[in-house]
C-alpha cells in the first residue's frame, strides 16, 4: 500500500506538468481549432526564462527575498514573459493566415515550433543548463517512509489549485460562458456580441503562462533543462490532451493527470522498459472506444 | 464527424513525428577545415578526418574530441609530423545520431580521405563504419564500446582505441561481488544499444557468482532516456533496496536518477559506468548528491600518468585551461597518434597497408597506454578502475590501488 501511495503520489506530479502544458493546447484547440505545435516549445522557453532570472538575480533576489521569494519571481517573470510570447506568437504567425485555412495554420505552427527551439539553443547553447542549486528550495518532507521533496509538493498544490481556477473561471464565470460559446460556434457567439479578438488574446495569454509555469517548475523539480525540452513534454501533454478530449479543458486536466499516474504505476510495478508501449496502447484503446477522448463530445459535433 | 478527428489525429501524430527530425539540431555544419598549423601547402600535408558529434545529445563530447584531437596534431605537427609532413584535421558533424553520421562519413570519404577518427556512440559509430569500410578508409572509433562493433561482422579497416562494454562490465562483476561484498544487485539500463550491452554482459558475468550462491540480481530493468521524472523507478529501487545499484547509461538520466534517488532516501551503492562520471554529471546532480557514489571507467583524463600523458595535457590545459572533460576525448587524440604510428610505419597513407601496421605495430605510444591492436580491431591491454566522489565532490582512485 505504501509503495502503491507513492507510486501514485509521483504519477500525480508528473501527471501534473503534463495537464499544464495540455491545458494550453486544448484552450487554443477550443477556441481556434489549432493544434498550437510552438505550445511545447513555449514551454521550454518558460523554463530557460526561469533560469535567466535565477541566475542573473541568485545574487540579489534569492538574497532580498530569500529561496522562496526567488521562485515566486521567477515564475512570475516567465509566466508574463511567456504570456506575452503567446501573444507574439498569436499575433505574427497565426492572425495573418487564420483566414487561409487550417493546414497553412497547422504549418506556421510548426514553423513557430522550430523557430522557437532551435531560437532557444542558438541563444542559451545545445549542451544541458542546470538551474542554480541555491535558488532551487532544497527541504525535503518525510510521512513515515515516504519522502518528498517540498518543491514537489509545492508543484503539485499549484498546479492543482491552478487547474481549479481556470475550470472556475470558464465554467462558472460570465467571461468562461463566452469562452465556452465561442468554442461552440464563434459566429453565433460574435453576434450575440461577444468579443472574439478578447476571447482569443485570453487563451493565447493564459495558455503559455501555464506552460511556462510547468516549465519553471520543471526546472526546479529536475534541475536539469535543454532546448529541446518542449518536445518531450509537448509530445506528452498533446497525447493527454487528446486522450481527455481535445478542446475541453477539465478533459485535459484529467487526460495529463491519468498519463502520469498510468506511467508512474506501469514503471513501478511492471516494466520500464515497456512503459511507453503500455502507454500508448492504452490511448490507442481509449480512442477506438470514444474517438473523442474520455470526456470530450463538443468538438466532434463541431468539427 | 467521428471519423473525422480520428483522421485529423493521425495526421496530427504524422506530422509531429516530422518535426522530431527537424526540430532537432542535426543537420550536419558545412565541413569545417581546421588546419593545425599555420600556413601547411596542400600538396604537403597529410589529411586525417575527424567525425565527432558537435551537435546533438552529444554535442559536449564533441567538442571536447575536436580540442583534444587538435592539441595531438600540434604535437605531432611540432616534432616535424607525419612521414615529414604536417598533419591537417579535417572535420565533420554527425550531430550525435546515425543518420547524419552516415551522411558525414560519406563527405569525408568525398573529399578523398583515407584515414578517419570515428566516431562517439556505438549506433552513431555503426553505419559510419561500414561506409568507410565499403569505401577502404581506415577509421578508429573513440567513443564507441559495443562489441559488436568488432565481433559481430569483420570490418577490415575499423578499429577503436576505446574499450569494449563486456571489458567493463567484466570489471563490474569482479568488483561488486569481491570488493564492495555485494550480496543484492540492482541493474538499471536505457534500453539503448551501449546501456543495455553493459547490462547484459554484466549479467552474464556475474552468474558465475550467482551459480555458487554469492550473489543475486534484485533488479534488471530500463528507464526511458530523455524524461526528467524518475521517480517511479527511484520507489521501486528504495522497496527493494539493493546493496549495489549499477546504472548503465548516460550522464544526463544518472544525475536526475541519482538526484531523485538520495531525496528519496534511498542510501544504497551508486555504480555508475563509464559514460556517467562528467563535469556535467556534477554540475546537474550537485555534490550532495554525488559523493559516495562510484564509478567505473578507464583511466580518467587526470589520472593519466605516461610521459605522452603528462605532454598532451601540459599543451591542452595551456590552450584551453582545463583537462579534457571525458576520456572518449582522449582517445580520440590517441585514434590519431595510433594512425601517426601506423602511417609512418606503413610509410604511406595507403589503406591496406595502414591497417596491416595497425594490426601489427607494437611500439606505438599513446596518451593512455600502448596501442596495440587485435585482428579484429580491438585495442588490447585496457586498465579499469573505480573511482569515488569524496566530500567535496572530487573523484578519486577507489580500485585497484597499485
Amino acid at each position: 500500500m505504501r509503495i502503491f501511495l507513492e507510486q501514485f503520489l509521483n504519477g500525480l506530479t508528473i501527471g501534473s506538468f503534463y495537464a499544464l502544458v495540455a491545458l494550453g493546447y486544448s484552450m487554443v484547440y477550443g477556441v481556434m481549432k489549432l493544434i498550437n505545435f510552438a505550445h511545447g516549445d513555449l514551454f521550454a522557453l518558460g523554463s530557460y526564462l526561469g533560469y535567466t532570472v535565477l541566475v542573473i538575480g541568485a545574487g540579489w533576489i534569492t538574497q532580498v527575498l530569500g529561496v522562496w521569494g526567488g521562485v515566486a519571481v521567477a515564475l512570475t517573470a516567465a509566466m508574463l514573459g511567456i504570456g506575452i510570447a503567446g501573444l507574439v506568437v498569436e499575433r505574427i504567425a497565426y492572425r495573418p493566415v487564420y483566414k487561409a485555412g487550417r493546414l497553412p495554420l497547422v504549418v506556421s505552427a510548426l514553423g513557430m515550433s522550430i523557430f522557437i527551439s532551435n531560437g532557444i539553443m542558438a541563444i542559451w547553447g545545445p549542451r544541458f543548463q542546470a538551474y542554480p542549486p541555491d535558488a532551487i528550495p532544497s527541504a525535503i518532507l518525510s510521512f513515515g517512509d515516504i519522502k518528498i521533496t517540498v518543491i514537489k509538493l509545492v508543484t503539485l498544490i499549484v498546479s492543482l489549485g491552478l487547474m481549479a481556477l481556470i475550470y472556475w473561471m470558464v465554467e462558472k464565470t460570465l467571461f468562461g460562458a463566452a469562452v465556452r460559446a465561442t468554442a461552440l460556434d464563434r459566429d453565433t457567439a460574435t453576434l450575440m456580441g461577444i468579443d472574439f479578438r478578447k476571447i482569443i488574446l485570453f487563451v493565447f495569454f493564459v495558455g503559455p503562462a501555464l506552460g511556462a509555469m510547468a516549465g519553471v517548475f520543471a526546472g526546479l523539480n529536475y534541475g536539469r533543462i535543454i532546448f529541446n525540452l518542449g518536445w518531450t513534454y509537448g509530445l506528452k501533454a498533446f497525447t493527454a490532451t487528446i486522450l481527455g478530449g481535445i478542446g475541453n479543458i477539465p478533459g485535459a486536466m484529467i487526460g495529463g493527470l491519468l498519463l502520469g499516474v498510468m506511467e508512474s504505476l506501469f514503471e513501478g510495478f511492471v516494466s520500464g522498459a515497456w512503459k511507453s508501449v503500455f502507454v500508448f496502447l492504452v490511448l490507442i484503446a481509449i480512442l477506438i472506444v470514444r474517438p473523442t477522448g474520455l470526456i470530450g463530445e463538443k468538438v466532434a459535433e463541431k468539427v | 464527424m467521428k471519423k473525422t478527428i480520428v483522421w485529423l489525429l493521425i495526421s496530427v501524430l504524422s506530422v509531429a513525428l516530422l518535426i522530431t527530425g527537424c526540430a532537432q539540431p542535426s543537420t550536419p555544419t558545412p565541413t569545417a577545415t581546421t588546419s593545425a598549423s599555420p600556413t601547411p601547402t596542400p600538396a604537403e600535408t597529410i589529411k586525417i578526418g575527424l567525425q565527432a558529434p558537435l551537435t546533438g545529445n552529444f554535442a559536449a563530447e564533441g567538442q571536447w574530441a575536436k580540442q583534444c584531437v587538435e592539441v595531438a596534431a600540434d604535437l605531432i605537427n611540432q616534432k616535424g609530423g607525419i612521414l615529414g609532413k604536417k598533419v591537417e584535421i579535417v572535420i565533420a558533424d554527425d550531430g550525435s545520431n546515425p543518420k547524419d553520421s552516415a551522411l558525414a562519413a560519406q563527405k569525408l570519404i568525398s573529399q578523398g580521405l583515407k584515414e578517419v577518427i570515428a566516431s562517439y556512440g556505438s549506433s552513431v559509430t555503426a553505419p559510419a563504419a561500414d561506409l568507410y569500410d565499403a569505401n577502404k578508409v581506415v577509421s578508429v572509433g573513440y567513443g564507441c564500446t559495443a562489441v559488436r562493433l568488432t565481433m559481430e561482422k569483420q570490418r577490415p579497416y575499423f578499429f577503436r582505441t576505446a574499450g569494449r562494454d563486456d571489458t567493463q562490465s567484466e570489471f563490474f562483476a569482479k568488483f561488486a561481488v569481491e570488493v564492495l561484498k555485494a550480496k543484492r544487485i540492482a541493474i538499471m539500463h536505457d534500453n539503448q544499444d551501449y546501456g543495455k550491452g553493459v547490462a547484459e554482459d554484466a549479467k552474464k558475468y556475474l552468474q558465475p557468482y550467482i551459480d555458487k550462491g554469492e550473489c543475486e540480481i534484485v533488479y534488471y530493468d530500463a528507464i526511458t532516456p530523455g524524461e526528467s521524472d524518475y521517480s517511479a523507478v527511484v520507489s521501486q529501487i528504495k522497496e527493494i533496496n539493493p546493496d549495489v545499484w549499477f546504472f548503465t547509461a548516460y550522464y544526463p538520466e544518472a544525475a536526475l536518477l541519482l538526484k531523485q534517488a538520495r531525496q528519496a532516501g534511498v542510501t544504497c551503492t551508486f555504480v555508475g559506468n563509464n559514460s556517467v562520471p562528467t563535469p556535467e554529471f556534477e554540475k546537474i546532480a550537485g555534490v550532495d548528491v554525488i559523493k559516495g557514489s562510484i564509478h567505473l571507467n578507464e583511466p580518467m583524463p587526470q589520472f593519466l600518468t605516461t610521459p605522452e600523458a603528462k605532454e598532451f595535457m601540459e599543451a591542452y590545459k595551456a590552450k584551453y585551461n582545463e583537462l579534457p572533460g571525458s576520456i572518449w576525448a582522449v582517445y580520440a587524440a590517441d585514434a590519431l597518434n595510433a594512425l601517426a604510428a601506423a602511417i609512418e610505419k606503413a610509410g604511406s597513407t595507403d589503406p591496406d597497408a595502414v591497417a596491416n601496421a595497425m594490426r601489427t605495430m607494437t611500439d606505438a605510444k599513446g596518451i593512455t597506454g600502448p596501442l596495440m591492436f587485435t585482428e579484429r580491431g580491438d585495442r588490447k591491454n585496457i586498465p579499469y578502475y573505480a573511482y569515488i566522489y569524496n566530500e567535496e565532490g572530487k573523484l578519486e582512485l577507489y580500485w585497484p590501488k597499485d
